[in-house]
């Protein structure tokens, strides 16, 4: 019998709370802050595919990494505004998440928003001074991976993925 | 040349708490959830932060890694829970238990 879309939600899902696993050991470990990000990018990345999948289809959830900007607050707004009965606190979270998504996104060597943002979790890249610069050296100055909006990350990414994993 | 004397987790742990509460609006509470280990500097500090409407996903620690540079010299777990998850724990101490640990100082906001 052929796969379901709920089987490739399903395993998106699975796979996506197995990459926060990961970034757990990693963050206890004291791994370099790419190695948490690489992680968490890909979490997000999968539940993004985990909820397009049931909604689209596997057949229309393409071979990309640019779902994450779009649909990771599109997910916090529907888990936050069932799952709380305070609106004012869902939109504060939803904000939030949306102040942060597309940081998450551009991490993907494959997302560079038009050649203008190289820097990525995982290849060395040509900065805008021509110098190279190497993930396991960079800062990623435009993402606080020790804030609070970190943990309502994971917790959305825990909860969606649950959700789709069942 | 200086020396630069290493904090005590307990003092990191106040110092943690107050910047949380900095930056969280709804962060109703935190606790030191023991035991604390200061002499094993790989065991990380372990805070119980009660957030306002946060969703309910029970005991689910959330790692950071030791951050020298901001004074943080061990890794950190911080438990999110709801004002009613909070209750719940303070009524069972099982539900901590069940982890290793036992709940621990407030620390406050300022």
């Amino acid at each position: 019998m052929p796969a379901t879309d709920l089987d490739w939600a399903r395993a998106y899902a699975k796979q996506a709370l197995s990459d926060l696993d990961a970034r757990e050991k990693l963050a206890l470990a004291g791994a370099h802050k790419c190695h948490r990000l690489h992680f968490l990018q890909m979490a997000a990345e999968k539940v993004c595919k985990a909820h397009l999948t049931v909604i689209n289809g596997h057949e229309k959830v393409r071979k990309t990494h640019a779902y994450v900007e779009k649909n990771l607050p599109i997910i916090a707004r529907q888990f936050f505004t069932r799952m709380n009965d305070e609106n004012r606190m869902s939109q504060w979270e939803v904000r939030q998440i949306e102040g942060i998504a597309g940081e998450i996104e551009l991490l993907a060597p494959a997302c560079d928003d038009g050649g203008t943002r190289r820097d990525n979790s995982e290849y060395p890249w040509e900065d805008g001074h021509r110098a190279v610069q190497t993930p396991c050296e960079y800062t990623f100055p435009n993402i606080d991976d020790e804030s609070r909006t970190i943990v309502r990350l994971i917790r959305l990414i825990r909860t969606a993925s649950e959700s789709y994993a069942v | 040349m200086g020396v630069t004397v290493k904090r005590s987790k307990s003092e990191t742990a106040k110092n943690l708490a107050q910047a949380h509460f900095r930056n969280e609006p709804k962060l109703k509470h935190v606790r030191l959830l023991e035991p604390l280990n200061e002499g094993d500097p790989r065991d990380p500090i372990k805070l119980l932060e009660v957030v306002e409407g946060t969703i309910e996903r029970g005991i689910e620690p959330i790692a950071f890694p030791a951050n020298p540079g901001l004074g943080i010299d061990y890794p950190v777990l911080i438990i999110e829970v709801s004002p009613r998850e909070f209750q719940n724990i303070l009524d069972n101490a099982a539900v901590l238990g069940s982890h290793g640990w036992i709940m621990g100082n407030e620390l406050p906001a300022v």
